[in-house]
């Protein structure tokens, strides 16, 4: 190990000023800046956006560490930076473009049923292949992802109805108890506050009241 | 609304409003310290995918057991104790000499200049990798000191190390990447 003059420690441990050190270590304590400088500001800012949401929908899920399934939805979903080219970056936009639209292309939208007191029955479909559980969670379970889809045929389909009041309604899918993920085919969605978008609904009286 | 009141609330409010059944308590904790514990993870880990598997697990760690938290006005310490000792568990079991492939060299910031920003980026590369080299103690002071930028003292808080014994640990930590990237001017 190469020891280092420790009047350079006591400078860059803020207990000496550059003008306090001889005028040979001045340049070696301004080069430790620039590379200190360099570690700072390649560490994140923060958090990736979701990161609370996904650690409190475990802990409601069980906390349980997560499976090879789950874990490969929590890479896929999770936000990250890439960087690339513009080219690069145009070309990889429209794989994703057509591997995302095209297995969605005859999916309806979630679908409005009978009316029930006051109440409109909605169908829910959202495709999950490899999931496991595939919950909903919206405004009207208070964000509780405690409303199960089923996949009744094993065609990786899941699906289940749920009585809602008139009105507009913001809702996700929670896949594996974890990975909450917006519906491709809502009508429109409206950001969560937290980076993300939630899936808009507006639902309306069958009756027309 | 409940959130805009929660963040008026004490750690200690908040600490005990979890362990009453809150779960909305315990996300503005988690909302309250998650850059603190995934920069520093990020930092340790090398890698944004395993930060914040440590991250959450040392939520859903700290969740489990808010209980035995003995000082709730300092319950993010104790949160980031239990992140700092994951980290280090993390490193233990990694196989290999930890270097990622999230620490390859990708584009720098722009500056317009693509030879600085290519050189910017292979520097950036160099010294993540040395720092990955460095023993789990150097890197987590070295980490501290200089990434999150905290005092001697205030490691010494969260970590629960002497002042003197975390300041041998970044002196160690920097000569040792002072001979990791081969002097490149810096001593």
């Amino acid at each position: 190990m190469t020891e280092m003059d420790p009047r350079l420690h006591a400078y860059l441990d803020g207990e000496l000023r550059l003008e306090d050190l001889p005028p040979e270590l001045r340049g070696r304590a301004v080069g430790w800046d620039g590379l200190l400088d360099e570690v700072a500001s390649s560490a994140p800012a923060g958090a990736p956006l979701g990161l609370d949401r996904r650690v409190m929908a475990r802990i409601r899920a069980g906390s349980e560490p997560a499976n090879r399934i789950s874990k490969w939805c929590d890479w896929a979903v999770r936000p990250r930076a890439i960087r690339v080219s513009p080219l690069a970056g145009l070309a990889v936009a429209a794989a994703l473009v057509l591997a995302v639209v095209r297995p969605w292309a005859g999916a309806p939208p979630p679908s409005l049923d009978t009316e029930v007191a006051g109440r409109v029955y909605v169908q829910f479909l959202v495709e999950a292949g490899a999931a496991e559980s595939v919950h909903l969670a919206g405004d009207f379970s208070d964000w509780q992802p405690t409303i199960s889809l089923e996949d009744y045929d094993g065609d990786g389909i899941w699906s289940g109805r749920v009585p809602l009041e008139p009105g507009v309604h913001e809702y996700m899918f929670v896949i594996d108890g974890s990975e909450w993920v917006p519906d491709p085919n809502a009508a429109g969605s409206r950001d969560d506050g937290f980076g993300r978008q939630n899936s808009l609904l507006a639902v309306s009286s069958v009756s027309g009241t | 609304m409940r959130e805009a009141q929660a963040r008026q609330w004490t750690d200690a409010e908040l600490v005990s409003s979890a362990l009453d059944g809150s779960e909305e308590a315990y996300a503005e904790l988690v909302r309250r310290y998650q850059d603190l514990l995934y920069r520093h993870a990020e930092r340790m880990a090398g890698s944004p995918d395993e930060a914040e598997d440590i991250v959450q697990l040392a939520f859903i760690k700290s969740y489990r057991n808010l209980a035995t938290c003995q000082n709730p006005d300092h319950v993010g310490a104790w949160m980031f104790r239990i992140t700092a000792n994951a980290c280090k568990d993390h490193l233990k079991s990694r196989r290999g000499d930890g270097i990622r492939i999230d620490d390859a060299p990708g584009l720098a910031d722009n500056t317009g200049d693509p030879e600085m920003e290519l050189e910017r980026s292979d520097m950036r590369y160099r010294i993540n990798s040395a720092l990955h080299r460095l023993p789990a103690d150097q890197r987590e002071a070295f980490v501290m000191k200089h990434v999150e930028g905290l005092s001697y003292q205030e490691m010494g808080e969260l970590l629960g190390v002497s002042v003197p014994a975390l300041k041998m640990r970044v002196h160690r930590a920097r000569e040792d990447l002072q001979e990791l990237l081969g002097e490149e001017g810096h001593d």
